[in-house]
This record gives structure tokens, sequence and C-alpha cells, in this order.
């Protein structure tokens, strides 16, 4: 029945958790050495979650009981077809460590090199588990080690604004934090059970109540907030802006995804249990991504800074997948559960690329960049596939899942968002065509830019592996798709087989 | 003892959560904020050990002459834990805040807003 990969499924959590503290003494003499041991750790863990990923394809979803305490009593490892995510993740972070190699000889100074590259560690680690997780406590303490190890890299650069920013995302994400713990506590004194799996059956038997709706709503805002949806961004933007740059692709690409896998999680437990309507509460979510996907937009038409830029950018594209998510037709579902990958991997590469970008110029202002492409052609030309695939013109990764989305959008017989979902993608279209017009078509102001040098190939070769997927994933769209269906099938009730 | 139809424990620890969430919302010290959010923190681990008491229950310790009913052991392992985590968020905090008072010499958010 079970594969071998099957043990492998705790030591791809334990790995990288294990690497970040182990960073410190292992680069205690050599700050240098830290990176590649990050980056070591990290392609064997990307192996074992190919592994488990492999495994998921042949024999379907699987769980590990850990200390062999079965459920409900032991903490159960589960993997499901969303919890593939981790493959995508991890091997994200394998490109984004090399380019970080040259790019902190500027950013930091060496003796703060082991902390970040332990802190990366630290965060995919807890990523990988927020993922796997099939216990509701486990699932806090997870978000929690993200969460925490997010705030540190927000201010790692540290400049007085920088640990600002940190302080304004930390009582944020602490607050939501609390409230998910507070959920969680509500369903144990409910159900008397932790795991995720049991409590949806307890609850099932429960029937409604007062109670259990309290518990979802706690739950579904605190994920709301990881993941920065309209009314509840504000933390984002500047958080996103001023870390690093490998930071802002690792923040924006995947740490408010730990909002959207909750919230599929959170799916997971009511569907299953089957006694709350969740329509009202859909209703609200594709409201609220609308107004984010354009008020996202919106805001970030006015930045001239392109990381701010960028930053908005994601709360558009949040908006996108938690509209889908809301219209809960199969279409809608299984776009926006692969958008969470596509995002990821076209935001990694437009991240870098700025980063880039600015390393090699010292700008980061629209203004100050305009004819930078002549002289960085490379990640210029990366910049601007990734500029396409976020508006999600036809050849490239982000086409698909918008399509998909927009589909579903009729499918639930809502097609008036369909169209709100096309409109904001013209108004992504101004700001990043205005980028694009800066970078390649007017004349350099500043002798900086005009003599500008492309970045070392260590850099380089990440941001345009990375791009070169955005455009393969445009054409190879419909492998996550299809891998998806099933999970997303038996998710959703009403549209079930 | 009840109170609104609820028990008196969870209703004290919802009015402590929303008096810290008053504080770190309200207040314009970055170190009140933070008391405000160790308030809360307090609320959730205060409802979430009560949630593990049982009337007349026994500690769930197996020696001579101890008998069943057992208060539940697993709210106190989840509260042990939110400590940990609850004190990696202060040490963070605090941590920020010495940086922030260290560049910008103050630590009240209005007077930082004003800042470039």
């Amino acid at each position: 029945m079970t594969g071998p990969w099957v043990e492998a499924l705790p030591w791809v959590v334990a790995l990288p958790l294990a690497g970040a503290a182990l960073t410190p003494a292992v680069a205690a003499r050599r700050p240098r050495l830290a990176g590649v041991w990050a980056w070591g750790v990290l392609l064997l863990a990307t192996g074992l979650a190919a592994g488990l990923v492999y495994e998921l394809a042949v024999r379907g979803p699987f769980a590990y009981d850990l200390g062999g305490w079965a459920r409900p009593y032991g903490i159960e490892l589960q993997f499901d077809h969303f919890s593939a995510w981790v493959l995508p993740l991890l091997a994200l972070f394998v490109v984004i460590v090399p380019f970080s190699w040259r790019y902190l000889e500027h950013a930091m100074p060496r003796q703060r090199w082991p902390a970040f590259y332990a802190l990366l560690l630290l965060n995919a680690g807890g990523m990988v588990g927020f993922c796997v997780t099939g216990d509701l406590f486990n699932l806090f303490v997870f978000t929690e080690v993200v969460s925490l190890s997010s705030y540190a890299l927000v201010a790692v650069s540290g400049r007085g604004l920088a640990a600002y920013a940190a302080l304004k995302y930390l009582f944020i994400g602490a607050v939501s934090s609390l409230l998910m713990l507070f959920a969680t506590a509500q369903l144990f004194v409910l159900t008397g059970s932790l795991n995720m799996a049991d409590v949806s059956v307890r609850l099932g038997e429960l029937g409604p109540g007062l109670p259990v709706m309290v518990a979802f709503a706690a739950l579904a805002v605190s994920f709301m907030v990881k993941s920065a949806l309209f009314p509840v961004h504000v933390w984002l933007p500047d958080a996103h802006a001023i870390a690093p740059s490998p930071v802002s692709a690792v923040l924006s690409g995947m740490v408010v995804k730990v909002g959207i896998i909750g919230m599929l999680r959170v799916y997971q437990i009511y569907y299953g249990a089957g006694t709350l309507d969740l329509g009202p509460f859909n209703q609200v979510l594709v409201w609220l991504g609308a107004i984010s996907i354009v008020m996202g937009a919106f805001f970030a038409i006015f930045q001239d800074d392109i990381k701010l830029m960028l930053a908005y950018s994601t709360i558009s594209n949040i908006g996108y997948i938690v509209l889908g998510l809301g219209l809960a037709s199969p279409y809608a579902v299984i776009g926006a559960s692969v958008h969470v990958f596509n995002h990821a991997l076209i935001k990694a590469t437009l991240f870098l690329a700025a980063g880039a970008i600015i390393h090699q110029t010292g700008f980061r202002t629209m203004t100050d960049l305009r004819g930078v492409a002549r002289r960085m052609p490379h990640t210029a030309a990366a910049m601007a596939v990734g500029a396409v695939s976020i508006v999600g013109l036809p050849p490239t990764a982000g086409f698909v899942c918008k399509w998909f989305i927009a589909l579903g959008a009729f499918e639930a017989g809502q097609a008036p968002f369909g169209f709100a979902l096309v409109f904001g993608a013209l108004f992504i279209f101004v700001y990043y065509i205005r980028m694009v017009n800066a970078f390649y078509f007017q004349q350099p102001v500043h002798a900086a830019v005009a003599e500008a040098r492309e970045v070392p190939w260590s850099m380089r070769a990440p941001i345009v592996l990375l791009a070169t997927l955005c455009l393969l994933m445009g054409i190879l769209g419909g492998i996550p798709l299809s891998f998806v269906e099933p999970a997303v099938l038996e998710l959703l009730p009403a549209w079930g087989p | 003892m009840l109170l609104f139809g609820l028990d008196l424990d969870y209703v004290a620890a919802i009015v402590l959560f929303c008096v810290g969430l008053y504080m770190l919302v309200a207040k314009s010290n970055l170190l009140k904020k933070l008391l405000g959010l160790n308030v809360m923190e307090t609320a959730v681990f205060a409802f979430i050990v009560t949630a593990g008491m049982i009337e007349g229950g026994d500690p769930p310790i197996m020696v001579q002459g101890t008998s069943a009913p057992f208060a539940s052991p697993i709210p106190h392992a989840m509260v042990l834990t939110g400590i940990v985590v609850a004190v990696s968020v202060t040490a963070v905090a605090l941590a920020l805040i010495v940086q922030i008072h260290a560049h910008y010499g103050t630590i009240e958010v209005d007077e930082l807003k004003e800042l470039p």
C-alpha cells in the first residue's frame, strides 16, 4: 500500500529546520559557507519533496503518524494534493538562495550572513511543515515559525525603517496568529480533538451552532490577514518593499500563500463537516477578492518605487486567488490553487530582477531607472517576461490561471466578476507597461544607469531560469491544473463526482 | 458560574482580549502596544487553560489515590507551547523597538509617522 517515500515525510520538514539550527555552527569561521550550506540543505529537501510528490501521483494522498501514535491521539502529517505545493516552494528557494550569495555582499555585513541563511531555512521549514501537518495546533506552531522568521527577515538589513516596517508586520501578524490559536482552542473545546480530519467528522456530528461559526470566523480572518487581503493588507507594502530583494521574493511569492493554504485547510474541515452553509462567506470572499484586485492595481499605478509597485501587485494577485476560492466552482478553485504556484514563480522572477537592477544601479524608482534595459538586457528581458506573465497575456504562466478563474466565474453564474477580473488585468497592464516603457524606451537620466553593468552570472542565471519557467508554464500549464483537479473536486461538495 | 449565558471564565477571557486589542490599536507608544499584545496572549492562554478544567477532576498524574475524572492535560501542553511562541514574539518585538529607538530616538508612533 505505502511506498518507501512515505518515510521521507517527517524528514522534509525536519531537514530545513535542523539545517537552520546548525547554520551558525557550520558558518562560524567562514560566513560565505552559510550560503552554500543552506543551498545544499534545500536541494536535499527538494529531492525528498519530489519523491513525496511522485508517491502522491502514483498512489494518492498518504499520511504519517509521528512517533507511531495513530490519529486522533498523535500528530499526523498528511500529504495531499494541496501539500504538493511544498515541491515548487522548496524548488523556488533553491533558485533564490544562489541569487543571495552575491546580493548579500552589498546588502548586509558579513557577520549577519549566517543569521540570514538560518532564517531563510527556518522560513522554508516552517512553510513545509504548515503544508503537510494534519494537526490544528501544529498548524499554529508552524505559522508562528514562518511568521517569526519573516519578521526577522524584513528587519535583517538592519536599518531603522526596516525595523519599523517589521514591527508593524509583527503586531498585525501576531494578532492574526492569536485569532488562529483562539479558534484552535475553540474547536478543541467543541470537539475534543486537534486532528483536522477528526475535527471535521466531529463537527459534522455536532451540528451547527454559534461557537462553530465563531471559530470559523476567527480562522478565516486570521488567514485573510496572513494573505494580505484588501481591508487587512496594510502591513504588506512596506514590509515587502523594504526587505532585501531575495526576501521580498520569498515573502511576496510564498509567505502570503500560507494564508491561502490555511484557507484551503479550513475549507477541508468545514466543507467536510457540512453543517455550516459557507455560501454567504464565499460571497464575502468574492467581493473582497474583487476589491483587492482593483485596489491593489489602483495603488500600484501611483508607485514610482518598483519594489513598492510589485508589493501592491501582490495584493492584486492574492485578490485573484481569493476570488477564485470564493466562487467555489471547480474551474475557479483549480485556477486559484494553481495560481498559488504560478504567482510565486512570477513574483520571484520580478523581485529578483528588480533586486538585480537596484543592486547594480543603486536606484529604485522608475524615474531614475529609465533606459536601464540597454545596459542590463538579460535582467530587463526577464522583468518584461514577468510583467507580461503577471498581466496574464496568453503564452505565459499567468494566463492559464486567470483564464480558469474567469471561466469559474461564469460557471458559478457570477459573470460580472469574470468581467471584473478582466478589467483588473487591464489595470495591471497599465502599470507594468509603464515600467517596461521606462526601462526600454526612455533615455537614461543618471550616469550610473547609463554605465550600469549586467549582474554576475550567479545572480543572472536564477533570474533567466525563472523567466524561462514563466514562459514554459504557459505552454505546460495544463499539468498542474490536471494535478490538483481530483483534490478540488473532492473539496467542493456541491460539484463533486 | 454563568454570565450572559456563557461561562464566566470565557467572558473574562474575551474581555481581556478586547482590552489588549484596545491597547494595541489606541496607544501610540510602541512598548505599550507590545504590552497590549501580551495581554491578548494571556487572554487566549487563560481561555485554553480553563477549557481543560473539569469540576472535581484530579490532575492527570498516576499516583496512589488518584481517580477519574481527570483534568485534560492537552490544554496545558498547548499553553506551554503557546507561551514559548509568545516569548519569542515578545523578544523579536523588543529587539526591533530597541533598533527603532537607536535609529530615530523615539518610540512614539505619532512622532515616527512625521519622520521622512
